[in-house]
């Protein structure tokens, strides 16, 4: 059920080697947050990225997928704004198949020009969820698909 | 996040009799009554079922008469399970490249 349970609580940390304001920056101004948002291969305009960086501000950013075309859509509300230290943004569930998930940033100035970077989401999981999860399907999924090819 | 066939994927796999049937199929397919024998229910229910694992891409029902044998779609369980390794990997992917964006900051400032 590990599978299962990192789907739902994922914490990632890095320290990059650049000033904590660079990072900050980086994450609340349009034309640098659409160089690197998303995984490789998708792109973002910066003209589909919204942000009004205060406490209740609206996110919401829209990347294209470089072969078919797909879009995606990650939009929520700022709940709290620290600069250069914490954001906490809340996605809601609408249109998703999970009931909102909450994501933490915070910045750690290292003193030694290097910057670490905790990003942690928590995905309330619905009903729909919960049952599947509880069903360990998830983590079945390729055993089954494999058993089936 | 959100897609739309996907919050229908997970939306079918809410409920233990749709697993039970998706686990049933898993090893080959069955006719509705086939499926309804281990379960206190009607025809008409397991059939119910049935259709919303259709609408989800999770099974696909054979043309064959009055039979029409449902079968297991391994793709959508395949793309349901991909979806939720990828959250991570969607935010994995995106602060590798805040890492090289950072560096072209640092060096356009130097």
């Amino acid at each position: 059920m590990t599978e299962t349970a990192a789907a739902r609580e994922i914490t990632i940390t890095r320290v990059y080697d650049a000033p904590r304001e660079l990072v900050w920056q980086a994450w609340t101004e349009p034309e640098r947050l659409a160089q690197w948002w998303g995984p490789p291969a998708w792109t973002t305009d910066p003209a589909d990225v919204r942000m009004e960086v205060r406490p209740g501000g609206v996110f919401r950013v829209t990347s294209v997928s470089a072969e078919g075309g797909s879009a995606m859509t990650v939009e929520g509300v700022y709940r709290e704004v620290d600069e250069p230290v914490r954001l906490v943004l809340e996605e809601d569930g609408e249109g998703a198949w999970h009931d909102g998930a909450v994501s933490e940033l915070t910045l750690t100035d290292l003193g030694d020009g290097r910057t670490e970077m905790a990003f942690a989401t928590s995905i309330r999981t619905t009903e729909e969820m919960a049952g599947t999860a509880r069903a360990g399907l998830a983590a079945s999924f390729d055993r089954l698909a494999r058993h089936l090819s | 996040m959100a897609d739309d066939r996907l919050s229908s994927t997970f939306a079918a796999l809410a409920d233990p009799t749709r697993r039970a049937i998706l686990a049933r199929l898993a090893e080959g397919e069955a006719t509705v009554s086939e499926l309804a024998e281990p379960f206190p229910m009607t025809l008409q229910g397991v059939s119910k079922h049935l259709k919303v694992l259709e609408r989800a891409g999770l099974v696909a029902r054979g043309r064959t008469a009055q039979l029409r044998p449902s079968r297991l779609q391994a793709p959508a369980l395949k793309e349901a399970a991909d979806w939720l390794a990828g959250y991570r990997g969607f935010w994995e992917g995106s602060f590798d490249r805040l890492g090289d964006h950072l560096a072209e900051m640092q060096e356009g400032s130097r």
